[in-house]
C-alpha cells in the first residue's frame, strides 16, 4: 500500500479490519522506503475505513512512523477517527505515545506549515494542560488564531456558537512534531519556515532537493520566514552563504524576513548581505511590494542558467514523452486525440484566450523540460475524473492540472526506464495564462506539437 | 481509457449458461438432487470444480469427497446451487490475472470462504430463501469484470490511483455512469439468475441502498463479509482490499452483531 499524496501530506487509506496480519500485508518494506523518499511533510494513516482494529494492527504503522521520523523528522501520525477510535489508541499507547493523533485530514492541514490558508479562528479543547498549549502555540506558529478553552464544560459551551469558528479541535493529540524546515508556495515565492536555533543541522533539515527542482522549475524568489529564530551559528552561516551563492547561477534571490540580531552577531549580517542575501522585517514588505517583487524577480521565471539547445539524445525520445502525454489525456478525458502537427521551433501560440499551462521539468540521463498548453474545457474534463464533480474554480483546476501534469511525468519516466534511461522530475508548475509560460519559454527552440481530443487543440512542447 | 463501448462490448462477450448447468441449476431449485448430480457428472469441468471446492479446509471434511452425488448430498439444496453458481461465475475468470495478483486456487478460495461465512449469516439471520442463499455467488464476479476492464490499462490505473484516492469502481461510474455492480447486474440477467440475486448484490455496494428493507440489511451483511474476508492477508497481498470503496457508516448498525457471529474479538 503507498500513501496518496497531496499538498504535502501523505496520507494511507487502509480499509476494513486491521489486525496483525492484515497489517504487516497491507505494509511491505518497500512501501516504508518509498514513504521515506516520498520527501512529504507530514505522514498520516487514515482510519476513516478501518471498521475494527487491534494493537498488532495498528503497530505496523507505528513502527513505519518511528523510520520515517527517523529519516526525516516530520510529523506522522492518525486520522480521520471518532471518540471510541481515539479512546481505544489513547489506551492501547497510554505512556508510549510518541506520534500524533488528529481528528480529521483537515484538522492535521492546519499543522502542516505548508497549508496554503491561514488565519484560521480555532477553537480547541484537551483533556491534558501541555497538551493544550502545545496544540496553541502549534496553531499559532503555524499563522491561526488559537482560542483554548480550559474546561470541558467551556469547551461545550463555546462550540454551540454556530459559524465563530473556522475548525473546532477535540480528541487531537501531537506527538512529535517535525524538525524539517517547511516550505510553501506564495504566487511565484517560495517560503521556507525557519526556527529556534540555526546551526549545523540545517544541513539535514533542509531539503536542498526540493530547493533545486524549485529553482530547476523556474522559481527565482526564495524568502526565509525567520521571525521564531533565536540566533544563528557559524555553520548555518556558511549554509546560507553557499545557498545563496548557488541560487544566483539561476539569477535566484534569497531573503530572510523578520530576523532578529539580539543574539545573532551583527557581523554575520554583513556576511550575508555579502553573499547577496536580502533582509526585511516584515513578511508584507516583500509581498504586498509588487515593483520590488518584480525586480525580485518573483514574477519573471526566466530560466538563466539552462538556457541550452535541444539535442539529439532527447528528440530521439520525443514519442515516449507524445505518447505519455496523449495517453494520460486520453485516460482522462474518455477522448481520442489526433496529431495535427509537429515542428522544431520557437513555441508558436496562436490563441492564447482561455488556455491554461503547465510544465515539468526532469533531469538525470537526460534533461529537459514539457509544457503543456490546455484549451480550459480540457482541463476541467480531465478535473472530473480526479475530483467526480465538474468545477469553475480556476485554483482547483490549477492544483488539479498540476497533478495531472505530475501523472504525465511519472508515465514519462516509467517509459524512460523501460529503455534504461534514468530521470527524476521536478515538481509540476502551473500558469494561470498562456503569458507566463512564454516568459519560462524564453524564445527557446523545441519540439512543438499540435494536438486535437475532439476538437479542442491542445499543445505540447519540449524543450530543455 | 474504459468507455461505454468497452464495457457493453464485455458484456456482449459472456457467454449464456451452458445447458447442463442450467438444468442442474433448476432440478436443484426443485429439491431433486439426485437427477442433478446425475445431469451434473456430465459436465467434467463441473465435476472437478465441485470436487475442488468441496475439499478445501473451510468445508472441515475429514476425508475427500469425489462423488458428484456425494458431494449434492452433503452439501444439500442451497448449498448445491449456490456451488453451481461459483462455477459459473468462475467460468469468467480470466487464465492469467494482470491486476489482481490472484490464480485459480486463490479465486476458488475467494469464493468458498464468501460462500461458507455467507451461510452463517443466512442461518443466523433464519433466512432459508435458496435465491438470497446464492446471493453470495455473484459478488466475486466484480471482481472478474474488474480485472477484465482494467488490466490492458494496469499502469494507467496505478498511476491515477497515486495522486488521488479513487477505487476502481469510482473510475468506472465517472468515466462510464454505470460501475461493477451494474455489470455484474448484466451478467446476472443473461444467465438468468433471480431477480432478488441481482437486488442484493447492488445493495452490497454500499452506494445503491435498496427501498426493501430485507435486501438492505442483506446487502449491508454482504458488503461488511466482503471486506472482512477481503482484509485477510492472501486478499490484500491480491490488492483487493482497495478494489471498491468500503462504506463504513453503511454497516454500523449490524457492525456489532457482525463482530459476535464472526468471533471476532
Amino acid at each position: 500500500m503507498r500513501a496518496v499524496i497531496r499538498d504535502g501530506i501523505g496520507v494511507f487509506h487502509p480499509q476494513g479490519f486491521l489486525d496483525g496480519t492484515s497489517g504487516a500485508a497491507l505494509l511491505s518494506i518497500e512501501d516504508i522506503d518509498v514513504t521515506i523518499k516520498s520527501n512529504a511533510e507530514m505522514i498520516l494513516v487514515s482510519l476513516k475505513k478501518v471498521i475494527f482494529f487491534n494493537r498488532n494492527g495498528l503497530d505496523t504503522f507505528v513502527k513505519m512512523f518511528r523510520k520515517v521520523r527517523i529519516a526525516n523528522h516530520i510529523v506522522v501520525g492518525f486520522c480521520d477517527y471518532d471518540t471510541k477510535k481515539y479512546d481505544a489508541i489513547m489506551k492501547f499507547y497510554d505512556s508510549d505515545l510518541s506520534f500524533s493523533l488528529f481528528k480529521t485530514q483537515q484538522i492535521a492541514t492546519l499543522f502542516c506549515a505548508t497549508f496554503k490558508e491561514k488565519n484560521k479562528n480555532v477553537l480547541l479543547y484537551s483533556e491534558d494542560k501541555s497538551q493544550r498549549a502545545a496544540l496553541a502555540i502549534e496553531l499559532h506558529d503555524n499563522g491561526h488564531n488559537p482560542i483554548v478553552a480550559q474546561t470541558e464544560a467551556e469547551f461545550l459551551e463555546k462550540s454551540k456558537v454556530e459559524d465563530a469558528y473556522d475548525f473546532v479541535i477535540e480528541s487531537t493529540y501531537l506527538g512529535q512534531m517535525g524538525q524539517k524546515v517547511a516550505a510553501r508556495v506564495t504566487g511565484n515565492a517560495i517560503i521556507y519556515t525557519v526556527s529556534s536555533f540555526l546551526d549545523a543541522e540545517i544541513t539535514n533539515t533542509f531539503n536542498i532537493a526540493y530547493h533545486n527542482n524549485s529553482l530547476n522549475v523556474g522559481f527565482r524568489l526564495f524568502i526565509f520566514d525567520a521571525y521564531k529564530v533565536v540566533s544563528m551559528n557559524i555553520h548555518a552561516l556558511n549554509f546560507f552563504s553557499k545557498l545563496s551563492s548557488s541560487s544566483a547561477e539561476y539569477n535566484a534571490t534569497i531573503c530572510f524576513v523578520g530576523l532578529s540580531f539580539e543574539k545573532t552577531p551583527a557581523a554575520f549580517k554583513e556576511t550575508l548581505e555579502d553573499a547577496g542575501i536580502l533582509f526585511f522585517a516584515q513578511m508584507d514588505d516583500i509581498l504586498q511590494n509588487k515593483k520590488l517583487l518584480d525586480e525580485l524577480g518573483a514574477s519573471s521565471a526566466a530560466n538563466v542558467k539552462n538556457k541550452r539547445v535541444l539535442n539529439k539524445v532527447l528528440v530521439s525520445e520525443l514519442p515516449n514523452f507524445i505518447d505519455a502525454t496523449v495517453a494520460t489525456i486520453e485516460m482522462m478525458t474518455n477522448s481520442k486525440a489526433v496529431k495535427d502537427a509537429a515542428k522544431v521551433d520557437r513555441i508558436k501560440i496562436d490563441n492564447k484566450e482561455d488556455k491554461i499551462a503547465s510544465s515539468i521539468g526532469f533531469y538525470g540521463d537526460i534533461d529537459g523540460m514539457v509544457m503543456l498548453i490546455f484549451p480550459v474545457e480540457i482541463a476541467k474534463k480531465a478535473c472530473e475524473l480526479l475530483i467526480g464533480e465538474s468545477t469553475e474554480d480556476k485554483e482547483l483546476i490549477l492544483d488539479t492540472l498540476a497533478e495531472l501534469v505530475n501523472i504525465v511525468g511519472g508515465k514519462v519516466k516509467t517509459l524512460l526506464a523501460d529503455e534504461h534511461i534514468s530521470v527524476d522530475i521536478t515538481l509540476p508548475r502551473t500558469y494561470h495564462d498562456v503569458d507566463g509560460l512564454l516568459e519560462v519559454a524564453d524564445n527557446k527552440k523545441g519540439v512543438q506539437v499540435d494536438l486535437s481530443f475532439n476538437n479542442d487543440r491542445f499543445l505540447f512542447f519540449l524543450t530543455r | 481509457m474504459i468507455t461505454k463501448e468497452k464495457v457493453n462490448a464485455f458484456i456482449e462477450k459472456i457467454p449464456p449458461s451452458p445447458k447442463i448447468l442450467k438444468a442442474t441449476i433448476i432440478l436443484l431449485d426443485q429439491g431433486d438432487l439426485i437427477k442433478a448430480a446425475k445431469i451434473a457428472k456430465e459436465d467434467l469441468a463441473l465435476s472437478a470444480y465441485l470436487k475442488n471446492l468441496v475439499n478445501r479446509p473451510i468445508y472441515g471434511f475429514r476425508n475427500e469427497v469425489s462423488d458428484v452425488s456425494q458431494i449434492f448430498g452433503i452439501l444439500g439444496v442451497s448449498k448445491s446451487q449456490q456451488a453451481v453458481y461459483n462455477y459459473m461465475i468462475s467460468l469468467l475468470s480470466p487464465v492469467k490475472w494482470k491486476l489482481f495478483s490472484l490464480n485459480k486456487a486463490t479465486f476458488y478460495e475467494l469464493q468458498a470462504q464468501l460462500s461458507a461465512k455467507w451461510q452463517k449469516i443466512v442461518a443466523h439471520l433464519g433466512i432459508k430463501d435458496k435465491d438470497i442463499q446464492s446471493a453470495i455467488s455473484l459478488l466475486p464476479a466484480s471482481i472478474i469484470v474488474s480485472e477484465a476492464l482494467f488490466c490492458e490499462k494496469i499502469e494507467d490505473v496505478r498511476l491515477l490511483r497515486s495522486v488521488n484516492e479513487i477505487d476502481l469502481n469510482t473510475i468506472l461510474q465517472r468515466l462510464c455512469k454505470m460501475d461493477l455492480f451494474d455489470i455484474c447486474d448484466n451478467i446476472a440477467q443473461k444467465w438468468e439468475m433471480s431477480e432478488s440475486i441481482s437486488q442484493i448484490i447492488n445493495a452490497a455496494s454500499g452506494l445503491k441502498p435498496s427501498s426493501d428493507e430485507t435486501i438492505n440489511m442483506l446487502g449491508k451483511w454482504m458488503h461488511l463479509l466482503l471486506f472482512y474476508t477481503l482484509s485477510q492477508e492472501i486478499f490484500i497481498h491480491a490488492q483487493l482490499n482497495d478494489f471498491i470503496d468500503f462504506q463504513v457508516d453503511y454497516v454500523s448498525d449490524i457492525y456489532e452483531d457482525f463482530l459476535s457471529l464472526m468471533e471476532i474479538s
